[in-house]
């Protein structure tokens, strides 16, 4: 059984609408005022965030290893995969940018699958971590989620530039695909996972520690 | 947030007393420091201006040449449309539809939607959608990113500069004067405040 935590919304009986902000009692099943679903937590969304993390997960895998655009430079072909596309950058002399690429798309889905599965993992276990550091952690999986995409966006832009021409040809590679699906999924299974959980079955004077 | 008696954070589920919070203040969760609540000084009129603004901006950044590239007397040119559509052959559309929805689609029609919003709270037409129109609002915004495309026009143009001449045009400036409106406005919406002034044109 979950005992949710100490004044929650949840343990007085009552559904914190994440529509619309009012809390109504559960039993009313639809919020009274935007009129959705109401639950006291979001349903089933350690198991659906779950999924979606291990899903990723798996794509990560020929994300990294499928080039994700073919270059080809005075008849000079190029398999450039995520990584391969770094390291020219910085053999290039861009050290800065190779630096901001190489958060974006290597770290932070790293981060985030860690971050995410510690999460997981800490509502099951005993957590070994406070609240706290928890909830940063959590809020810090949203802002960074996004900035993977930076990867897809230049194949895009590159590919639109330079196409018919005759010194240089850019066309995607299939790791592009696979790479957009890993941070959709990771951006779904992050904004399906609901943080109060975190909160529930935790002893009080964990919570109390946090004030 | 008159109206309310108790509230409940979203992320730790707390149940406060609903605060009165003045103009410039910010409501935090005793228990996680999570911000609740914003009340900005004007932010009806600085909604609407940055909102509107930034769809004007966004219509000059699509009229104009994004980046150009010139390499041995071969000149390259594509504009903000070109840089998703271009992309759209092959096995590769659904990349270059994401790349649209993400960069241009998106963060334009959250900007349509809270004009829409404010239009329809200023003069009552359109109440029918309005909770619709609002639960489409909060699920696009996580999807809108046009400032994770500005940093990739600059690394793509990093890429080239070593080969190419590179020149950004007039475009992208609009475009990024578009990315910070957007910002502007996500960082005045706020739906204590939203259904704030639903229930007020509701009791008149
Ligand atoms: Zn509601
Ligand atoms: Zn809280």
């Amino acid at each position: 059984m979950t005992k949710y935590s100490k004044n929650s919304a949840a343990a007085a009986g009552l559904a914190n609408c994440l529509g619309c902000g009012l809390v109504s009692p559960v039993e009313k099943k639809q919020c009274p005022r935007c009129h959705a679903p109401l639950n006291l937590r979001k349903p089933y969304s350690l198991q659906l965030s779950l999924a979606l993390l291990i899903t990723a997960f798996i794509i990560y895998i020929p994300a990294n290893l499928v080039p994700i655009m073919i270059t080809e430079k005075l008849a000079k072909v190029e398999y450039v995969t995520i990584l391969g596309g770094i390291i020219e950058l910085w053999q290039d002399g861009s050290e800065p940018i190779a630096v901001v690429v190489f958060v974006a798309s290597v770290l932070v889905p790293i981060i985030k699958f860690i971050i995410l599965f510690l999460l997981y993992f800490s509502v099951r276990f005993a957590p070994g971590m406070s609240i706290t550091k928890r909830m940063m952690l959590f809020k810090l999986t949203h802002l960074i989620g996004r900035w993977s995409m930076v990867d897809i966006f230049v194949m895009a832009v590159l590919v639109a530039l330079i196409q018919m021409n005759h010194f240089l040809s850019v066309l995607p590679g299939g790791g592009a695909i696979a790479f957009a699906a890993v941070i959709i999924l990771t951006i779904f299974a992050a904004n399906s996972f609901d943080p109060r959980i975190l909160w529930d079955n935790l002893p009080q004077s964990d919570v109390d520690e946090n004030k | 947030m008159s109206g309310l008696q108790h509230i409940a954070c979203d992320l730790c589920d707390l149940l406060i007393a609903a605060p009165t919070i003045e103009v410039g203040q910010c409501a935090l969760c005793p228990r996680c420091k999570h911000k609740i609540s914003r009340l900005r000084p004007n932010a009806f009129v600085s909604l609407f201006a940055y909102a509107v603004t930034g769809l004007v901006l966004l219509v000059l950044a699509n009229s104009f040449g994004l980046m150009q590239f010139k390499l041995a007397g071969n000149v390259a040119q594509i504009t903000l449309w070109q840089s998703a559509s271009e992309l759209y052959f092959d096995a590769y559309k659904i990349l270059s539809v994401l790349v649209f929805l993400f960069t241009i689609f998106f963060p334009a029609l959250v900007l349509l939607m809270i004009i829409m919003f404010l239009i329809t709270i200023k003069t009552g037409i359109g109440k029918f959608y309005m909770t619709s129109l609002l639960r489409l609002i909060f699920t696009l915004i996580p999807w809108s990113m046009a400032e994770v495309f500005i940093v990739g026009i600059i690394v793509s143009l990093v890429k080239l500069v070593t080969i190419a001449q590179m020149h950004l045009g007039w475009s992208f400036w609009a475009y990024t004067a578009f990315a910070f409106c957007y910002l502007k406005v996500l960082s005045l919406v706020d739906r204590y405040q939203f259904w704030h002034w639903i229930e007020g044109w509701q009791h008149d």
